[in-house]
């Protein structure tokens, strides 16, 4: 075996996607609908929105903390530019620029908090995600609200359109998608390619040794809730847009699923490891199955019970690995 | 202070048994603790006992079930002048749009029946600012309170509080345990029935439907839809719930109703209606109606909200959304008020003035709890008369 295939064999995405696919061929022989163009593109469209969180607390995670923030954020950026730009501009831009300020204004916040006195990232970000709800229901009098015609467009806008000849039902597939791909790059791009994310898994590695190798932690740290904290607000406007209507409570609790497709992924929750196709991997395991019990022939009342099941499965698989790869590395130390 | 001076003085003269009026002692001696929907009032207190009926001068005791429709037009004796009455009703969030609409219910009300009626709520949803607004308006001498509670156990002090003071105490959407009564636009049941109604018309009577609910624990969602499927069952023999899959969940999240509907008709391409519960899921399944191209094939009837659903229904992804006209809760709540401060019965059968509201049942298992049939259903037509 040659060190590239070791390598894979090795990993921890590997063990997730094979069971990603294991899944994928259970569905396709139980529903014979798993592998037709309109279901791909709907399982792609569900995957958009978390994936694109799972970006921001992926970084966060790899540095060692925990960001709880971001769909409160996110809510109170897209519900502040759709109450209020609506009829001021019909240039979608600028909604996504304010609603990216108004993030980075409480990403900032929770990194200054985080870096300068080092207060667990938890509670800060708990305390935060309160403050964004509540101002986003005492001072913006949050309450469902229709999506204005600049942003309604952005989310009908498609890039193409998947029929089932079989089935005749057709599926879209979102504008949005490409800038899930490109935020995913970005994010890729920062964690391998810059210092920046050199210094991102330094910190979460060691924060002293990160230090003492001339790391600026405390500018990291911000930088990492900042990007969070701005990718959310964008992020936020474009769930409206998806959802073509403004929903202030649409995103409570997927903090929760963001974390979880990171750590399913074989993310550290601990800090220093980590990578965007690991976080990849766990969302889309998250989604496939959410969106396949039906097709299954799941009934309701079984489908929590099922999804623990693949979670618990999936994560097994990720720790095994780690475990193991953690024993060749001891055995190694004492050899050499 | 002078209005209610006068009109006990006008009981006086009319002489019906007084037995003084000051000290609070007014409530009805057999009615049950409230309990509602929502969990925060179990309705664990005893009912304030008064004893010794006083007030109007007429014993008013919430005795369910007498069965003997009231005329409206019968109320007003002279023995107190309806124009003296001032009846405040305190609604969750003075800016909402669905509170908008109860305000002109309210004001409709005040212009029908000659008496003082306005709304009043705090400028957020918030249960405290709600209670400060209940205590300024049970302090102008009002004489009667309808309350549409942001956090029914929270007003339990405040409404006891009035009730001591002699007013009358009427609840809407959630009755706190110290309310006289608590008005509901309709039963769960019969609401249910009613979404079934809709949408057998929209299939024609026939074909394979699911139902759709937030979570399978909501209590009211299920009974909604127990209620339209029990009607389905018993008037449209020719609709079938689908057997493997027969109810589902949106988890309140519109975009997972969408999801959710779009693997039930990948799967089961049999289905031909849905019955939606929360508000969140009748737009999301017609999302996926729409963009499944299934328009005039699949049909979805259920709870929702007209600005949500305005443009849905106009281009016809959702046939009808169903839910209760607010202006119609506040004008019945006002009308039951006065036949309140009448001192008549209110039970099965009261008649509160407006079709809706015409034949009272009261709840099997709260007789506190009286309710209407005051269900609407928004179509391209009269979508656009409502803006909340």
């Amino acid at each position: 075996m040659n060190n590239k295939t070791k390598k894979i064999l090795h990993s921890s995405e590997f063990y997730v996607g094979v069971i990603i696919v294991l899944f994928c061929l259970l569905i396709q022989m139980r529903s014979g609908q798993f592998f037709t163009g309109n279901n791909l593109v709907d399982i792609i469209r569900s995957f958009t929105i978390p994936v694109m969180f799972c970006v921001g607390e992926l970084m966060v995670l790899i540095s060692g903390g925990v960001d709880c923030s971001f769909p409160a954020i996110a809510s109170l950026s897209m519900f502040v530019v759709c109450k209020y730009m609506e009829n001021v501009t019909t240039n979608p831009l600028p909604f996504f620029i304010v609603a990216a300020l108004i993030g980075l204004v409480f990403g900032i916040l929770n990194g200054v908090i985080i870096g300068k006195y080092r207060f667990p990232a938890l509670i800060v970000t708990l305390g935060t995600s309160s403050i964004c709800w509540g101002v986003m229901q005492g001072v913006f009098q949050s309450r469902e609200y229709p999506l204005c015609p600049t942003l309604l467009a952005v989310g009908k806008a498609k890039l193409l359109t998947a029929t089932n000849a079989e089935t005749g039902l057709s599926s879209d597939l979102p504008m949005i998608t490409v800038f899930m791909i490109l935020l995913l790059l970005l994010g890729w791009f920062i964690l391998n390619k810059t210092m920046l994310g050199r210094g991102i898994y330094a910190i979460g590695g060691d924060i002293i040794a990160a230090k003492r190798a001339g790391f600026n932690v405390f500018g990291t740290t911000v930088f990492i809730y900042a990007f969070s904290g701005m990718m959310a607000g964008i992020i936020g406007v474009f769930r409206a847009c998806m959802l073509q209507a403004v929903h202030p409570n649409n995103l409570e609790g997927l903090e929760m699923t963001a974390i979880a497709a990171c750590v399913l992924g074989g993310v550290s929750i601990t800090g220093g490891k980590g990578t965007v196709l690991q976080a990849c991997l766990g969302m889309l395991l998250l989604t496939i199955v959410s969106n396949s019990l039906i097709l299954l022939g799941i009934s309701t009342h079984w489908q929590n019970v099922v999804t623990g099941l693949i979670i618990i499965a999936g994560t097994a698989a990720t720790a095994i690995q780690n475990q193991r790869n953690a024993k060749k590395l001891a055995v190694k130390l004492t050899e050499s | 202070m002078k209005r209610k001076v006068i009109s006990m003085l006008l009981c006086a003269t009319m002489a019906v048994s007084m037995v003084g009026c000051g000290g609070g002692s007014n409530d009805a001696p057999a009615s049950t603790p409230a309990e509602s929907d929502a969990p925060a009032s179990d309705g664990a207190e005893a009912p304030a006992d008064g004893g010794a009926a006083s007030g109007g001068g007429a014993l008013e005791a919430f005795t369910p079930a007498d069965g003997s429709p009231v005329a409206v037009n019968s109320i007003y004796k002279p023995a107190a002048d309806p124009s003296d009455w001032t009846i405040a009703v305190v609604v969750k969030d003075s800016s909402n749009g669905w509170f908008v609409r109860m305000e002109e219910g309210v004001k409709q009300f005040a212009s029908d029946y000659g008496i003082n009626a306005y709304q009043k709520g705090p400028v957020a949803t918030d249960a405290a600012q709600q209670v400060e607004v209940i205590e300024n308006q049970i302090n102008q001498d009002i004489d009667a309170i309808c309350v549409v509670p942001v956090d029914p156990a929270t007003c339990d002090t405040v409404l006891q509080d009035a009730k001591d003071k002699g007013i009358k105490v009427i609840c809407h959407e959630g009755s706190s345990a110290n309310c006289d009564i608590d008005l509901e636009a309709f039963s769960n049941a019969g609401y249910g029935a009613y979404i079934m109604d809709n949408l057998a018309e929209a299939m024609g009577e026939e074909g394979t439907y699911v139902t759709m609910v937030a979570h399978l624990t909501n209590a009211s969602q299920n009974e909604w839809a127990d209620g339209a499927v029990a009607r389905a069952e018993e008037a449209y023999p020719n609709l079938v719930n689908l057997e493997a899959s027969p109810r589902v969940e949106s988890e309140n999240n519109s975009e997972r109703a969408y999801e959710v509907a779009k693997e039930v008709l990948k799967t089961y391409p049999e289905v031909k209606g849905f019955v939606g519960t929360s508000s969140m899921d009748t737009p999301g399944i017609a999302r996926a109606i729409d963009e499944l191209g299934l328009n005039g094939k699949v049909f979805v009837c259920g709870t929702g909200m007209p600005n949500e659903c305005r443009e849905l229904i106009k281009s016809g992804s959702i046939h009808s959304a169903q839910l209760w006209d607010p202006a119609e809760a506040g004008y019945a709540m006002c009308v039951m008020a006065t036949m309140m401060l009448d001192g008549q019965t209110i039970g099965a059968g009261t008649d509160l003035g407006l079709a809706s509201y015409s034949d009272m049942i009261v709840n099997a298992d709260n007789s506190n709890v009286v309710e209407g049939a005051g269900w609407i259903s928004l179509k391209a037509d009269n979508v656009d008369n409502y803006n909340f």
